[in-house]
């Protein structure tokens, strides 16, 4: 475990996507080869676009905010489901925090 | 028009 992974997110906690990963669209979903640890991860199709979004350094609450603009999704709800997907991506090592809460 | 909306998942495929 690195120092990033033992962090504490919020919703205003900074990330972007780690360097590589190889991505591709599958019928609407993403899915990518982790070069580094040899895994392949099935990111969804509103995975792929949080995926997509963590190109360049984003909020959470600006990643939530543009879910909104593309799904039909409460804010709260996306604010939380991003939250969790975020944590997961975190916990594997695919994204990196740019600066903590 | 908006998307129809699902829970977004980490799935780890077993490929190795």
């Amino acid at each position: 475990m690195n120092m990033d992974t033992a962090a504490v997110l919020s919703l205003d906690s900074v990330l972007v996507q780690r360097e590589g990963n190889i991505a591709s669209d599958m019928d609407g979903e993403k899915v990518m080869l982790n070069v580094k640890n040899g895994k392949y991860y099935n990111l969804g199709e509103v995975g792929g676009e949080i995926w997509e979004a963590l190109a360049s350094p984003v909020s959470i609450r600006r990643i939530a905010e543009i879910m909104q603009e593309i799904f039909e999704v409460p804010a709260e709800l996306a604010q939380q489901d991003v939250f969790d997907f975020v944590q997961n991506l975190l916990n594997e090592d695919l994204v990196a925090i740019v600066n903590g809460p | 028009m908006k998307k129809e909306y699902s829970k977004p998942a980490l799935e780890v495929l077993d490929v190795k």
